[in-house]
């Protein structure tokens, strides 16, 4: 991830093809991500939304997937999917409240080891949007490195970063209270979404990124570079 | 289903035309709907999406404006807008901008198209919200229209109609009042070096001057009101009513970047605001001269634009300007016999064209006939002739021009005894040649207005029982009737008029009005009905069934939509001061506007083609 910065994740991406020997992140790895220069209205981007057990990525696991993919600025809602994967792991009461999501239901759920490729073939060529992503991102690094044995890499945008890169440039600091999705999502005057879960905490995402486009490039000028982390 | 979508379809579901759907379809609905943004004041639909898409709100607000940038409707949340394909040149042309920043949900015009084909209830409903909307569009844009021209929405530079007159501060009162004489005003404003800084009138000398016994020769600075209200020229006529009510005052400078430009009286106002028809109908019969009367005529532009502000149908208008019209030539018939004397032997006077209809505007030449009883001896003609110039002249000089035709009672061949007529007619019909069917819409248009009208009904009677069922006199009629013919198709291959004066512009008259009021006097001759207005005509043709329900119907629409379009037209002309005239520039139009006009204009090529088929012979000529 640190060479990232340096040589660009197209370059990280081939390294990263050489060394590893698993089919699944062969195949994730072999579509090369966009350029930093193409314009973002000609960007895929596929919004990702986690539900986890916990922060902890180390003890913590995934219980459900939610993502919609993001096409010419419009969100294709035919994409949307929502998967729940089985943690083997009795879940914790906190996490049942706020995801509303109980051990009967994952029993219903799929393995991690079925979701994953899945969707790292939605994510293969693509770009990642997430609110506050470094938890998307440390998932998925994680569970490709347990169970392929490899780092992963993607461009990534990440609406958590660009809300608080626009109030820095405004010599404002930010509240950790006015970075959270809700609040963005009512500075824009968009809906606050009554449910939560992983798809629409992805849906939502991927609206209020439509808005920033608005707000950060108003002509669609703009270029992918433009709003990567 | 997933059922994580359940958010976006319990949002649709509360909204027309979705709420009839079943819980299945709407179940599938979110799949198939893209999410898109717009930010506050950017362009309603996006146009460089290509397909045509049904919006709906999710929520924001958007305004939807006409080609004439009049706000038309606006759409909040969970209302619906089609848009429609951007090189589809039928496409509505209501365009719009979000007024906040707006969130909506796209679905494809395929998507649409299935579930109006697997919901009727659905289709219904959907037809209903659109057809509503864009009926909604129209009486809006209709309406807001109107309100732009409405008498309080004028600006007080439109009543101000003459330039002030100015006098320095130095002037003598005499000298000033020698002025206001000179120019017959009121009031005058008075400026030093330049500088507005007074304003003089009848009352300041009535009261300062002559009452206090204050010399002539002192400086009118000495008498005038220094505290000036102004108005801007831009003001609107309501706001300077209030102003001048609130201090009242009776007179108003008019400025125009720091220099007066008018002043608004009370009189203006009230002038203005009481363009009434019965006004007008009762000083018609108190004037006393040619004069009085030329004055009074001149209220009728003013009366039209008012008439029209006040959304009359264009058949009520022609019903009152005819009305007016009759008044005039009534009064100057009183006034004829005034001064020659009592006629001799009995008369009719009887008005032609559109007079005789019941379908005048304020801008209209005169056609006229004197039907005189068979008593008429030669030494009496000598009286009719002074009758008839006095009375064509006293017309013409009330703003009903001298008909190029000469149709009028003051050419001998339009002033003859009853029998004479009998006989014209009988030979107009018997013979109808080409110059005298260029001029049946006169002669058969004929209407009594002042004196004996038995002689009229005596004339008329005989007329229709020899143009009743008179198949050869009839098809003749038809082919005359279909001189005039409604363009083909829309602005692109609109024929329009080519004149200098007139490029580019459409003859709503000639192309739209006339066509109708054509067939209807030939159904009228047709069918012995005495009827001379267009309308009427058709009534009365639809309850003799002459006509069938659809096209007595079609056509009423078809007249009345394109006489509100030309009597707004011309209530524009009139507004700017320009003569009103039938001319009607294409850019007038809104799109809405221009489709009603193409179903009207094709409602008349209909009519022409069936009189065309009944009448084979007609087309031959």
């Amino acid at each position: 991830m640190m060479f990232d910065a340096l040589f660009g994740y197209n370059y990280t991406r081939r390294k990263l093809l050489k060394k590893t020997n698993s089919t699944v992140m062969q195949e994730f790895l072999s579509n090369p991500f966009p350029n930093k220069k193409e314009l973002i209205t000609n960007i895929n981007i596929v919004s990702l939304d986690f539900e986890t057990t916990g922060l902890d990525i180390k003890k913590d696991r995934v219980i459900s997937i939610g993502t919609v993919n993001i096409e010419h600025l419009g969100i294709n809602l035919e994409s949307s999917s929502h998967q729940l994967i089985n943690a083997n792991k009795k879940l914790p009461e906190s996490s049942v409240v706020i995801h509303q999501i109980t051990d009967t239901q994952l029993t219903d759920a799929m393995s991690i080891e079925v979701a994953l490729p899945i969707l790292l073939k939605k994510l293969s060529g693509k770009t990642m949007l997430a609110h506050n992503a470094k938890i998307e991102l440390g998932f998925i690094n994680k569970m490709c490195q347990e169970l392929y044995g490899s780092n992963f890499i993607i461009p990534v945008i990440d609406t958590q970063y660009l809300a608080q890169r626009s109030l820095e440039r405004q010599n404002k600091i930010s509240k950790s209270k006015e970075l959270r999705l809700f609040n963005l999502r009512k500075s824009y005057n968009m809906p606050a979404y009554k449910a939560h879960n992983a798809l629409m905490d992805a849906i939502a995402t991927a609206e209020l990124f439509l808005a920033m486009i608005t707000k950060i490039s108003p002509g669609n000028k703009a270029c992918l570079r433009d709003f990567l982390s | 289903m997933e059922i994580e979508l359940i958010e976006i379809r319990d949002f649709i579901a509360l909204y027309p035309p979705f709420d009839v759907l079943d819980e299945n379809a709407l179940n599938t609905l979110p799949k198939k709907l893209t999410i898109r943004y717009f930010r506050k004041g950017s362009a309603f639909p996006d146009l460089t999406l290509n397909n045509r898409n049904l919006y709906i709100i999710r929520t924001g607000a958007v305004e939807l404006r006409n080609q004439q940038e009049q706000l038309v409707d606006k759409l909040s949340e969970g209302d619906i807008f089609l848009a429609e394909n951007v090189d589809d040149k039928t496409s509505n042309v209501i365009k719009g901008v979000c007024a906040e920043d707006t969130l909506v949900y796209l679905l494809s015009y395929e998507d649409l198209l299935l579930l109006q084909n697997e919901f009727d209830d659905f289709d219904r409903q959907f037809n209903f919200s659109v057809n509503e909307r864009l009926r909604h569009a129209v009486e809006l844009s209709h309406s807001a229209d109107m309100r732009d021209l409405s008498a309080m929405k004028l600006k007080v530079s439109e009543l101000t109609d003459r330039q002030p007159v100015i006098v320095d501060a130095v002037t003598t009162i005499q000298e000033s009042a020698i002025l206001m004489t000179n120019e017959y005003v009121s009031s005058i404003l008075v400026t030093n070096n330049g500088k507005l800084v007074g304003l003089l009138t009848d009352k300041d000398i009535r009261t300062r001057c002559v009452a206090k016994g204050l010399g002539y020769n002192e400086p009118v600075s000495s008498i005038m009101s220094t505290h000036l209200e102004t108005v801007l020229d831009k003001t609107l006529l309501s706001e300077a009513l209030l102003l001048m009510t609130r201090n009242k005052i009776h007179h108003l400078p008019v400025m125009k970047d720091d220099e007066a430009i008018g002043i608004l009286t009370t009189s203006d106002v009230v002038r203005h605001l009481s363009a009434n028809p019965t006004l007008i109908a009762t000083d018609i019969y108190k004037a006393n001269s040619v004069d009085a009367l030329k004055k009074i005529s001149a209220r009728l532009p003013e009366l039209q634009l008012q008439l029209s502000l006040s959304s009359s149908t264009a058949k009520h208008i022609g019903e009152v300007f005819s009305s007016i019209t009759d008044a005039i030539t009534c009064r100057l018939l009183e006034l004829a016999e005034n001064l020659y004397g009592k006629a001799p032997v009995e008369y009719v006077w009887a008005a032609g064209g559109s007079q005789a209809r019941n379908e005048q505007t304020s801008h209209s030449d005169q056609d006229n006939a004197l039907i005189i009883s068979d008593e008429l001896q030669p030494e009496d003609e000598k009286y009719f002739e002074n009758l008839s110039d006095f009375v064509c002249d006293g017309l013409d000089a009330c703003g009903y021009i001298y008909c190029p035709g000469e149709a009028m009672a003051s050419n001998p061949l339009w002033r003859q005894p009853l029998k004479i007529w009998v006989k014209k007619f009988t030979h107009w019909i018997h013979s109808p040649e080409p110059k005298a069917l260029m001029l049946s819409s006169i002669f058969f248009d004929l209407r009594p207005v002042y004196g004996t009208f038995s002689l009229f009904t005596e004339l008329q009677n005989n007329v229709l029982k020899q143009t009743k069922n008179n198949e050869f006199f009839i098809s003749h009629m038809v082919g005359n009737a279909l001189t005039h013919q409604p363009p083909l198709g829309f602005f692109r291959n609109f024929v329009m008029v080519q004149d200098e004066k007139h490029k580019n512009t459409l003859d709503v008259k000639h192309r739209g009005v006339v066509p109708i009021v054509d067939i209807a006097r030939v159904i009228a001759l047709d069918n012995g009905i005495k009827a001379t207005n267009t309308v009427d005509r058709l009534d009365a043709a639809f309850k003799c069934n002459a006509l069938s329900a659809e096209m007595h119907g079609n056509l009423i629409d078809a007249l009345e939509y394109i006489g509100s379009l030309r009597i707004r037209h011309q209530a524009k002309q009139i507004r700017a001061g320009l003569d009103a005239d039938n001319y009607l520039p294409p850019e007038e139009l809104s799109g809405l506007e221009k489709n009603h006009l193409k179903d009207s204009f094709s409602i008349i090529k209909t009519m022409q083609y069936f009189f065309e088929s009944r009448y084979p012979s007609a087309r031959i000529r």
